[in-house]
C-alpha cells in the first residue's frame, strides 16, 4: 500500500488504514510505504525500498493517487507485479487560479499524470466513485479494469461519540446551516454566504452558518476574500467557524443543523455527505461531480448554487417535518446500503476478485 | 434507491421550492452592506482601498490615465490592488485601442467582481455597447453609426481638444524654459566637477610617483634578499657534512662501545682464568677455613647467608657444607656459570644492586667476597643497604685480602683500618676477637 503520507484524521489515511486492516482480515500480508508519517501506529517503510518487498508477479501494490508524485508513476512502469490504482481526485488546478499559484501547480502536476496512467492499462482503476474514474476512461482506460469502492471512513466512530455542543451556538429555534470540509475556492464558500445572507433576508435575520473545517495558510488570500465578502453581505456576525472540530463535536454540529449545505463544486466522492446521512441530518446540495451519485437522492439536489433556492429549501425543511423525515430516513438507508463499514469490507473483497481475474 | 412516488413527490417539493425562490428573490435582493465608517476608514488607511464604498459614477472611475487608471480601477471594483496579470491584461487591452468602459466592465463584471458587487452608474450600457462592436460585421457598422452619431460630439471634443492642446503647448514651453536654466546649472556644476577631477588627478599623479619609488626601493631590497638567499645552498652544503659527521660519530662510539665490550669480557675471562691458579685456590680455602671458624662461633647454620662477589662460589659451598643456607651474587659470567656447575644458588647482578632489592632484616650473614664500593658516597650507602637487610644481632664479614682476584677490584680492598671505621660508623660493632688480619668481622646494632 503505497500512498503519500499517513497522519491521523485524514481522509486518504484512513482509506488506507481501514483497507489494509481489512485486507489482513481476509489473509493478505500488507505493507504500507509512505514518504511521511505522523502519529500512526503501525510499521512504514520508505517507498524507494518497496521494490525488494515485491517477490513474485501476483504481488499487489495499490497506490492511493491523490496528488502529483513522479515516483509512483515511474514504479508503475517498470515493477514486476500487479498494479491498483486507487484514486481519490485531484480537484482542477483553475479552481485555484487567482488564489494559490502553488496549488495552482500541484493540481496540475497531479492532473497531468492521469494520461500516463491511464494509458499504462493498470490491472485495476479502482475509483472511489463512478465520477472518479470517468477520469481515465475518457483517457482510454478499459472500462473493464475499472471498479467503484467508495472510501472506508471513520462514520462509525461518530455515531458511537456523545455529542458535545459546548462550542455550539445555542440552538434557540434559529435558523442553522452546516457546512462541513476543507476552506477552499472548489468549496463555493461565497455562495454559502450568499446563501446564509438570503436565508437571513427571507427567512429570518437571526439564521446561522457554521463552517467547520480548516483554512490552509497558502489559501490565505481566498480566506481574506471570503471575510470580505461576509462584510459585504453583512453577515460576519452570522457564521461560527469552527476549524478542528472533534467527533463529539462533529456530531453534535450535524444534529443542531437544519440542514448540511453542500455546495461544493468539485467532489470525487463527498465524505461529508455520508456522515450527514448516516445521522440523519438532511442534506441540500448543489449536484456537481460525484456529488449526485453519492445522495442518490437522498436530499435536494439543485443544478445551480442559487442562494434564494438553499434559503427556501431551508425554510422548507424547517415548515415540512414530513420533508425532513423522508430525507433523512432515505439518507440513512443510502448509508446502510451503500456505504456502511461491510458493504464497503465486501466491495473491497470483490475487487480483489476481480483482480485475479483481470488478464495480465 | 428511492421509488418512483417518492422521486414524484421529490420533485413536486422542489418545483414548489423553486417558486419560493423566485418569489423571494424579488422580495428581498441581496444586502450590500457598507462597513461602519471607523472600520472603512481605517481599511482605507492600511492599504488606500475604501471597501466600505460600493457606489460610483463611471465619471469618478476614467478621469485617470493608463496604469493610474487600472490600478484605481481594480481598488474601486475588486476592493483589492490589482495582481500583475491582470493589470498587464487591461494595459493591453487600452494600448490595442479599447475604451475605459471596457476594462472597467471587464473588471465589474467578473465573479469576482460580481462577488463584490460594487455598483457603477452608467457602466452597463457603455460596456454593453463595447462589447457590442466587436461582434463581427454588425459590430463593424454598429461602430460606424455610432461614429456618425456622435459626429457633432466629436467636433466639439475636437475644439475642446485644441483648446487643451494650445494651453499644453504653453505649459510645456514654461516647462522648457524651467528645463533650460536647469540644464545651464547643471552645466556650471559639471565644469565645476571637471576642475575638481583634474585636480584629483593631479594629486594622484604624484602619489602615483611616490609609490614608484616606493617600488623601486622594494626592488632593489628584494634583489639584496635574493642574493643572502643564493648562500643558502653552502649553507644547506654545510648542514649535510655536519650530518654526515654526527652519523659517522655514532658509528665511532658504537664500534668503541662493542671494543670495550669485547674487552670487559676478556677481563671477564682472564679474571675467571685467575681464579682458578692453584695459588689463588689454596689461599682462598686457608682463608675460608678461618672466616667459617670465626663465622661458627657466631651464627649457627642453619643460618641465611648472602656472599657479595661470590667468584667460583667455593666459600659459598663450604658454608653449605657445613649446614648454612647460603647463596651468591657475582657480576662475572665466567666464574656464575662455573658456580652453577656445582649446583650453588648465584645470582648474575651487581652485589649491591642486589642487596638492595632484599627484604628488611631478612638475611642472618653477609660476606662481602667481593669487597665494597670505592667512593663514599657509596661507600656509606652500601653499609646502610647492609644493616638494613641484616637481621637485628646479624653479623657482616668483609674480605680485605690484596691479593683476591674477584671481578670487581675495588679501591678499598686491603684497607682493614678504613673499613674497620667505616662499619664502625654505620651502626656496626667490631669484634675484633676473631683475630682476623685480612677482614672485617662486625654485628648489627
Amino acid at each position: 500500500m503505497l500512498l503519500p503520507g499517513l497522519a491521523p484524521y485524514d481522509a486518504v489515511s484512513n482509506d488506507t488504514l481501514s483497507m489494509t486492516a481489512a485486507l489482513r482480515a481476509f489473509g493478505h500480508d500488507v505493507t504500507l510505504f509512505a514518504l511521511h508519517t505522523k502519529d500512526i501506529d503501525e510499521p512504514v517503510q520508505p517507498p524507494e525500498t518497496i521494490e525488494h518487498w515485491i517477490e513474485s508477479p501476483d504481488d499487489v501494490v495499490i497506490y492511493h493517487y491523490c496528488t502529483g508524485w513522479e515516483f509512483p508513476l515511474q514504479l508503475f512502469r517498470r515493477m514486476k507485479a500487479r498494479r491498483v490504482l486507487r484514486y481519490h481526485n485531484i480537484t482542477p488546478p483553475e479552481f485555484f487560479e487567482g488564489w494559490s499559484a502553488g496549488y495552482v501547480a500541484a493540481c496540475a502536476d497531479g492532473r497531468a499524470q492521469l494520461d500516463a496512467y491511464a494509458a499504462m492499462q493498470c490491472e485495476l482503476y479502482l475509483g472511489d466513485s463512478p465520477f472518479n474514474n470517468r477520469d481515465f476512461i475518457e483517457r482510454g482506460a478499459d472500462p473493464a479494469r475499472c471498479a467503484v469502492l467508495p472510501p472506508f471512513h471513520h462514520v462509525e466512530q461518530l455515531l458511537a461519540a456523545d455529542p458535545d455542543a459546548r462550542r455550539l451556538p445555542d440552538a434557540d429555534g434559529v435558523p442553522m446551516l452546516l457546512m462541513v470540509g476543507r476552506i477552499a475556492p472548489s468549496k463555493n464558500d461565497f455562495a454559502l454566504i450568499d446563501a446564509l445572507a438570503a436565508c437571513r433576508e427571507t427567512l429570518d435575520p437571526r439564521a446561522r452558518l457554521l463552517r467547520v473545517g480548516k483554512l490552509d495558510p497558502n489559501l490565505a488570500t481566498y480566506g481574506i476574500a471570503m471575510r470580505e465578502h461576509m462584510r459585504v453581505r453583512g453577515v460576519e456576525q452570522h457564521v461560527i467557524a469552527l476549524e478542528d472540530a472533534s467527533g463529539a463535536e462533529l456530531r453534535a454540529a450535524y444534529a443542531a443543523a437544519d440542514a448540511l449545505v453542500m455546495l461544493s463544486a468539485h467532489e470525487g466522492f463527498c465524505v461529508p455527505l455520508i456522515e450527514a446521512m448516516a445521522l440523519g441530518t438532511p442534506i441540500i446540495a448543489l449536484g456537481s461531480s460525484a456529488i449526485p451519485w453519492t445522495l442518490q437522492g437522498a436530499g435536494l439536489v439543485w443544478d445551480e448554487a442559487d442562494p434564494y433556492i438553499v434559503a427556501s429549501s431551508i425554510a422548507r425543511l424547517r415548515g415540512d417535518p414530513d420533508l425532513r423525515a423522508l430525507l433523512s430516513d432515505l439518507g440513512m438507508a443510502r448509508y446502510r446500503s451503500a456505504f456502511a463499514p461491510p458493504v464497503l469490507i465486501d466491495g473491497l473483497r470483490e475487487a480483489m476478485a476481480r483482480l485475479d481475474t483481470v488478464p495480465a | 434507491m428511492s421509488s418512483d412516488p417518492t422521486d414524484e413527490y421529490l420533485e413536486r417539493v422542489k418545483s414548489e421550492i423553486r417558486a419560493e425562490a423566485d418569489a423571494a428573490r424579488l422580495r428581498a435582493p441581496l444586502p450590500r452592506k457598507a462597513l461602519p465608517e471607523s472600520s472603512t476608514a481605517e481599511a482605507a488607511r492600511s492599504d488606500g482601498i475604501d471597501r466600505g464604498r460600493l457606489d460610483y459614477a463611471i465619471g469618478e472611475l476614467t478621469g485617470l490615465q493608463y496604469v493610474a487608471f487600472v490600478d484605481n480601477a481594480f481598488r474601486a471594483l475588486l476592493k483589492r490592488p490589482a495582481d500583475e496579470p491582470g493589470k498587464d491584461r487591461q494595459l493591453r487591452l487600452l494600448a490595442v485601442g479599447a475604451g475605459k468602459a471596457e476594462v472597467l466592465g471587464n473588471l465589474r463584471f467578473s465573479s469576482e467582481g460580481r462577488r463584490v458587487g460594487v455598483r457603477v452608474r452608467g457602466l452597463l450600457p457603455r460596456y454593453a455597447l463595447a462589447k457590442m462592436v466587436r461582434i463581427p460585421v454588425i459590430g463593424y457598422v454598429l461602430e460606424w453609426l455610432l461614429a456618425l452619431a456622435a459626429v457633432p460630439l466629436l467636433l466639439r471634443h475636437q475644439r475642446g481638444a485644441d483648446t487643451q492642446n494650445a494651453a499644453r503647448f504653453h505649459d510645456v514651453d514654461a516647462h522648457l524654459a524651467r528645463r533650460a536654466e536647469e540644464l545651464q546649472a547643471l552645466a556650471a556644476r559639471f565644469d565645476e566637477m571637471k576642475r575638481e577631477l583634474d585636480e584629483t588627478r593631479a594629486h594622484f599623479a604624484v602619489r602615483a610617483e611616490s609609490l614608484e619609488q616606493r617600488a623601486t626601493t622594494l626592488e632593489l631590497r628584494a634583489q639584496a634578499l635574493s642574493d643572502s638567499i643564493s648562500d643558502v645552498p653552502d649553507l644547506r652544503h654545510h648542514i649535510l657534512a655536519v650530518n654526515h659527521w654526527s652519523v659517522s660519530l655514532q658509528r665511532s662510539f658504537t664500534e668503541i662501545d662493542e671494543a670495550a665490550k669485547a674487552d670487559a669480557e676478556r677481563v671477564q675471562s682472564l679474571i675467571a682464568a685467575m681464579y682458578g691458579a692453584p695459588d689463588a685456590i689454596a689461599d682462598r680455602e686457608a682463608r675460608g677455613a678461618r672466616w667459617l671458624a670465626a663465622l661458627q662461633a657466631r651464627a649457627n647454620a642453619p643460618a641465611r647467608v648472602l656472599d657479595l662477589g661470590s667468584g667460583d662460589g667455593d666459600w659459598i659451598a663450604r658454608l653449605g657444607t657445613h649446614g648454612y643456607d647460603a647463596a651468591g651474587v657475582e657480576p662475572n659470567p665466567f666464574l656464575v656459570a662455573r658456580a652453577r656447575e656445582r649446583g650453588l644458588t648465584v645470582v648474575i647482578d651487581e652485589p649491591f644492586a642486589w642487596l638492595a632489592r632484599c627484604a628488611d632484616e631478612d638475611l642472618d650473614v653477609i660476606t662481602c667476597s667481593g669487597g665494597l664500593p670505592g667512593n663514599d658516597d657509596a661507600l656509606a650507602d652500601a653499609f646502610a643497604q647492609l644493616r638494613r637487610a641484616l637481621k637485628p644481632g646479624g653479623w657482616v664479614l668483609i674480605d680485605c685480602t690484596r691479593s683476591q682476584a674477584t671481578g670487581v677490584l675495588s679501591a678499598s680492598r686491603g684497607d682493614v683500618a678504613r673499613t674497620s671505621r667505616a662499619v664502625a660508623a654505620s651502626g656496626f660493632s667490631l669484634d675484633a676477637s676473631a683475630s682476623l688480619t685480612d677482614a672485617v668481622l662486625a654485628q648489627r646494632r
